[in-house]
Parts: C-alpha cells; sequence; structure tokens
C-alpha cells in the first residue's frame, strides 16, 4: 500500500515535497515554473464521513457506496491552483456519458470553513457551471474536516483569513469505497482522471 | 468615501503578493508563475485597467471573474480597496510621459476619491483628443 505521506503541499504555485512536519516551511517559497501533476496508484479504504453540502443538507460519504467517486480538496477564496482544480473536474463533468455519470459522483471539500459557508460554496458552484445532481461541494465543522482532510493525506495549514496551504490532492474513489488513484499538484489531466474513473466504473 | 492617495503601502504589496501575483505577475503584466495553466491569460492591466471604473474592479476582485476567485467574504472592504489601487497603481507604473500628460488631471482626482464622487458617473471619460 502505498502512503500518501510525502507528498506536496500546494504554495503559490508549486508544489513542494515534504513531509507533514514542514508544511510551514512552504511558507516563503521561491515562485518558479509550475510543477507536474504527480499521480499515485493506491489502494485504501476511506472511513465515512458527515458533512454539509452547498444547500446546508447533511450529506454522508458512504451514501455513495456503488458509485465511484472524484474528491477534490480546494477552498473558494484561493488564489492558487485550486481554480485550476475545480475546472478540471468541471471538464470531467462535461465529458462523462449520462451512463457514467450515473454510476459516479464529483465532491469538492474546502480547507477553509471560516470562509466557505454552504452560501459560499453554492455560489462558487455556480460559477462553475457545476452540475450539482453529480457533484457535491462540502463544508463542515474544523474538527469533523480535520478528521477528512486526515482519512485522505490532505495537510492543511491556515496563513491567514482567507489564505491557506494546503495538498492539493484529488482522489479517485472506487465503488467499494477504497481510494484507488491520487493526484496531487496544480492541473490533473483530466484524459487520465475520465480512464482512471472508467476503468473503476461497472463495464470498466 | 475617501481612498487614500496613490501610493503603494506594504499592505497593499503583501496582499498582492498573497493573492494577486500568482497569475497577475509581479508587475500585473498578466505573467505570473500559474498564467501559463489558465485557459485565457491574464490581462496585462496598462491595457484593462484605465478604462474600467473603481466599481467595475472592486467587482471583479470581490466577486471573481472567470477562474479568478472571489474575494469577498474573505477579505473586508478596506483590503479590497487596497487590492484596487495596488491594481492601478500597478496599471501606471512605467508608463510614458506621453501618458501621463493626457491623464494626469484625471488620475490626480481619481487617486484621490473614486471616479463617481468626482464625475458624477462610474465610468471614466475617454481620453482627451489632441
Amino acid at each position: 500500500m502505498s502512503s500518501l505521506r510525502g507528498w506536496g503541499y500546494c504554495q503559490l504555485g508549486l508544489v513542494f515535497f515534504s513531509n507533514f512536519a514542514s508544511l510551514a516551511g512552504a511558507a516563503n517559497a521561491p515562485h518558479t515554473a509550475l510543477k507536474a501533476v504527480e499521480r499515485r496508484e493506491v489502494k485504501r479504504p476511506i472511513d465515512d464521513f458527515s458533512l454539509t453540502d452547498q444547500n446546508g443538507k447533511n450529506f454522508q460519504f458512504k451514501s455513495l457506496h456503488g458509485k465511484v467517486v472524484v474528491v477534490a480538496f480546494a477552498y473558494t477564496a484561493c488564489p492558487d491552483v485550486c481554480p485550476l482544480i475545480t475546472a478540471a473536474l468541471r471538464r470531467v463533468q462535461t465529458h462523462l456519458s449520462n451512463d457514467e455519470r450515473k454510476n459516479s459522483h464529483l465532491l469538492t471539500v474546502t480547507t477553509d470553513p471560516e470562509i466557505d459557508s454552504p452560501m459560499v460554496l453554492a455560489g462558487y458552484a455556480r460559477r462553475y457551471g457545476a452540475e450539482l445532481g453529480g457533484w457535491s461541494f462540502l463544508t463542515g465543522d474544523e474538527a469533523t474536516l480535520q478528521s477528512v482532510w486526515k482519512n485522505f493525506g490532505v495537510g492543511v495549514k491556515r496563513k491567514a483569513r482567507g489564505l491557506v496551504d494546503h495538498t492539493p490532492l484529488v482522489a479517485i474513489v472506487d465503488r467499494q469505497g477504497a481510494l484507488r488513484f491520487a493526484y496531487t499538484g496544480p492541473s490533473p489531466d483530466v484524459k487520465l482522471m475520465l480512464r482512471d474513473i472508467r476503468s473503476l466504473l461497472p463495464d470498466g | 468615501m475617501l481612498l487614500a492617495a496613490c501610493g503603494r503601502s506594504e499592505r497593499m504589496d503583501t496582499l498582492y503578493a498573497q493573492r494577486c501575483r500568482n497569475c497577475h505577475g509581479p508587475n500585473g503584466r498578466g505573467d505570473g508563475p500559474i498564467a501559463v495553466a489558465l485557459p485565457t491569460l491574464p490581462p496585462d492591466f496598462r491595457d484593462t485597467v484605465e478604462r474600467k471604473s473603481n466599481p467595475q474592479i472592486r467587482r471583479v476582485i470581490a466577486g471573481g471573474k472567470g477562474l479568478m476567485p472571489a474575494f469577498e467574504p474573505a477579505l473586508s472592504p478596506a483590503e479590497i480597496n487596497d487590492m484596487l489601487q495596488m491594481v492601478r497603481f500597478l496599471s501606471r507604473e512605467g508608463r510614458q510621459i506621453s501618458w501621463w500628460e493626457k491623464f494626469d488631471t484625471l488620475v490626480v482626482a481619481h487617486c484621490s476619491i473614486p471616479w463617481e464622487a468626482v464625475l458624477g458617473y462610474e465610468d471614466p471619460p475617454v481620453e482627451k483628443k489632441l
């Protein structure tokens, strides 16, 4: 089983390869070109969790059992790579066929619950043209989110109001609830994600 | 509401470095490290900002545009004003003397107070014909 530790952190458009303990060290990173996205194949069960969606309704992760779930970690005021990640998810959703959409679901889990209320997330979803039947934007209290972030191996460090360092992770979870593919980096390849999603679908 | 004069403060620099520079670049030329990955390159402030009113720019900063995030409610109105002034500052940096000769009166006016308060409407006036 591959460990999620040792992945990079997103900070000012860069990906750093460090462990969680050195997250704070990313704060003064120099500006260079964007790093490539790292794709990993893993197999690790994901614990159930309960959060609140963009409509203010309770969301239970296990309700998606039987579907392939794409989980992205981002926050709405992110001036870094989150917009690229959310745009990539939008393209994934656009390219899935109706049958594929029935058997899959997208999740965006906030890394900044202080700002990202359900109302703020609803506005964010609208701006990206998300089709909300198959895409939920989730928030919750800090403690619950901490356990979700930890569950997926996402490091989060608040720097200022509306400014958060976090692992730029997009994870693909299979129909049995196990994490199978993990992309870390600024702009995951949509074709590759579609291929991985389809490999986990019933006819994949 | 009065805006401070068109200086450049440390707070503006910090805000810009933290929230704008990745895409807009260090001098607002649209050449930040993330710019190349965006579907559309961010504009060069020198080409676009002078034609926009303060409320128009403030709306973009607060509500976002395209992939640019909405900075409201994360930032306070004062911080959004600081960002607005920084954008104005960068749009004027490195201008030729001829540009300042055309715009100097107007620049002084809207460095002191918003366009709409001085001129009675939101959009800046057209360039003077020589």
